[in-house]
């Protein structure tokens, strides 16, 4: 079944990336205010923090990108919450499929450690973007949902559902884009022991993108 | 025996024209070989019966003043010096062109014939040949004579319209070659039509005055000309200014975006106690302030720059085809061979 999707979406890929191609090449440097809550059954912790970071676009032709991001930063606890430090690497690939819709399917690798320990996440999405532009061209509408159906978390069983959505604005000058975003990612991991642990991670995030040729 | 003569009639008829050609040419050819052997008292009648009022058949200008120009010479050599200036007189009033070759004729002919033309004052231009002519390396030419010497004013005009064009206004003696450039009085290239040229003399000598006209048609050799690009419809054109329906989208979108982030920052994850909702709250002020702000400029100020550019790189575009039409045509139009014709009347003018 993951070979047959491996295939297809090769396909996929390779079927939209004409030959010669005119490749360019994006980076966009980001900053995000995150929070983390999670309730295991003690109740919500909560801790919230900055973190910096960077998504690198490569694009192939007018259809085909492939990116990939790189952040990390200190979440502050709450009262009694543990500090923690988050980072994480993904890789992104996305086909245009209409003018205004954007399918994309990438895989994350995302670690959580605090003075007591560590816990890494694998991360497997397939979603899609879409842009909505204001008259005038300038200014877009972004939407973004994702399922995640492959989730792995170090110490934890898989959860039933996970998700990610996200919303806001990019505002475009020439070659330089401004995006603002609210994103949330949510984690239902199934009951053990009568306990059932919710997770989230949301952030306001502004990146700055720039087109380098 | 009546079809018989019937058809003897007809052919006739038919054959007397070219027989009273044939016997005007024929009498004349006698009195020119009468008086080659200078058998003047022979050569006389003959002569005097072509130009008589009696003479049955037909005779040509032509052949009139040619027995006129050879009554003349007859005369002289009979020494009637009067009568022959009297005959040369005639014939140089009905062919203003009409000339003796002094390798043919004797002095005092001559001198007899330039009495002629002193007592006679006549302008004439020859009928137009038909010419193909290029006005960039060559001309047309006409010929034109005043008998003796007078001021003479040859304009050209195109028949029923336009300023004549002056060609020649000086004082001239005897046969004369003039040329036209192609060109009117308004140094424009005469325009296909029928023309006139126009020649009116006045004697020094006598003060007579006298004119003649000769008309030809002119019609002009060019290659086809291309057409230029018609101008851009609307629908060649992207709209350069927002309608009011996308200004009041653009709201509709701004507020779409911060009710997303509300909803997701609510509704998605209720029983975690909401998640950063400052940071929804954010993006959806943010959001809704854009979508009323796009709306209140785009309704004032609702010009599409890249629309604006695009519509005026197509007209400069379509300006330049358009200028390298002109400039082609203009090429082909300066390449214009004139063809002129003999017209033998006033006709149509341009």
């Amino acid at each position: 079944m993951r070979a047959a999707a491996v295939i297809a979406g090769a396909g996929i890929l390779g079927g939209a990336a004409p030959a010669g191609a005119q490749r360019a090449l994006t980076v966009a440097p980001l900053v995000s205010l995150v929070e983390h809550r999670v309730d295991a059954g003690f109740g919500v912790e909560r801790s919230l923090g900055p973190i910096l970071g960077g998504v690198g676009t490569l694009r192939f032709g007018p259809r085909l990108a492939v990116a990939v991001r790189a952040f990390g930063g200190s979440l502050f606890g709450s009262t009694g919450v543990l500090d923690r430090d988050v980072g994480e690497l993904g890789v992104e690939a996305s086909v245009v499929t209409l003018p205004w819709l954007v399918l994309q399917a990438g895989a994350a690798r995302r670690a959580y450690s605090t003075k007591l320990g560590r816990q890494t996440w694998t991360l497997v999405s397939l979603g899609g973007t879409a842009r909505m532009a204001f008259a005038g061209d300038a200014i877009h509408s972004v939407w973004r949902a994702a399922l995640l159906p492959a989730v792995s978390a170090s110490g934890l069983r898989g959860p039933d559902m996970a998700f990610r959505a996200a919303t806001g604005l990019e505002y475009r000058i020439r070659t330089t884009t401004l995006g603002v975003e609210y994103s949330l990612e949510r984690y239902d991991f199934p009951a053990e022991a009568g306990v059932r642990r919710l997770e989230q991670l949301s952030a306001l995030s502004l990146r700055l993108e720039l087109r380098l040729r | 025996m009546r079809p018989l003569a019937l058809a003897a009639i007809v052919v006739t008829a038919t054959i007397s024209p070219l027989t009273a050609q044939g016997s005007t040419a024929e009498l004349l050819g006698q009195a020119h070989e009468f008086y080659e052997r200078l058998e003047v008292e022979r050569a006389l009648p003959l002569l005097r019966q072509i130009v008589s009022p009696n003479w049955p058949f037909e005779v040509t200008q032509e052949q009139r003043v040619e027995a006129y120009k050879y009554l003349g010479a007859c005369l002289t050599l009979a020494g009637k010096r009067d009568s022959a200036v009297l005959y040369f007189r005639a014939a140089i009033e009905r062919d203003p062109f009409t000339e003796l070759d002094p390798n043919l004729f004797t002095p005092a002919q001559l001198a007899t014939f330039g009495e002629a033309q002193r007592r006679t004052f006549a302008v004439a231009v020859r009928p137009v040949e038909p010419a193909r002519v290029d006005p960039r390396t060559a001309r047309v030419t006409f010929t034109i004579v005043a008998t003796h010497a007078a001021l003479v004013d040859v304009k050209l005009s195109a028949v029923g319209a336009g300023q004549p064009r002056s060609l020649v206004q000086s004082t001239m003696d005897g046969v004369r070659e003039i040329t036209w450039d192609g060109l009117l009085a308004d140094r424009r290239l005469a325009p296909p039509g029928r023309y006139a040229l126009a020649v009116a003399g006045r004697s020094r000598l006598t003060g007579t005055s006298d004119s003649a006209r000769v008309y030809f048609d002119l019609r002009h050799e060019v290659a086809p000309l291309e057409d230029t690009l018609p101008d851009l419809e609307r629908r060649a054109l992207l709209p350069e200014r927002m309608s009011p329906e996308a200004a009041r989208r653009d709201v509709a979108k701004g507020l779409g975006v911060a009710a997303a982030a509300l909803l997701i920052a609510g509704a998605a994850n209720g029983d975690l106690g909401g998640g950063e909702r400052g940071g929804a709250d954010v993006v959806a002020a943010t959001a809704a302030v854009t979508g009323i702000v796009a709306f209140l400029v785009h309704r004032h100020h609702g010009a599409i720059p890249e629309n604006v550019a695009a519509n005026a790189r197509r007209h400069a575009e379509r300006d330049s085809a358009n200028a390298s039409v002109r400039g082609r045509n203009a090429d082909r139009i300066a390449a214009t061979v004139l063809l002129v014709s003999p017209a033998a009347g006033e006709g149509t003018g341009p």
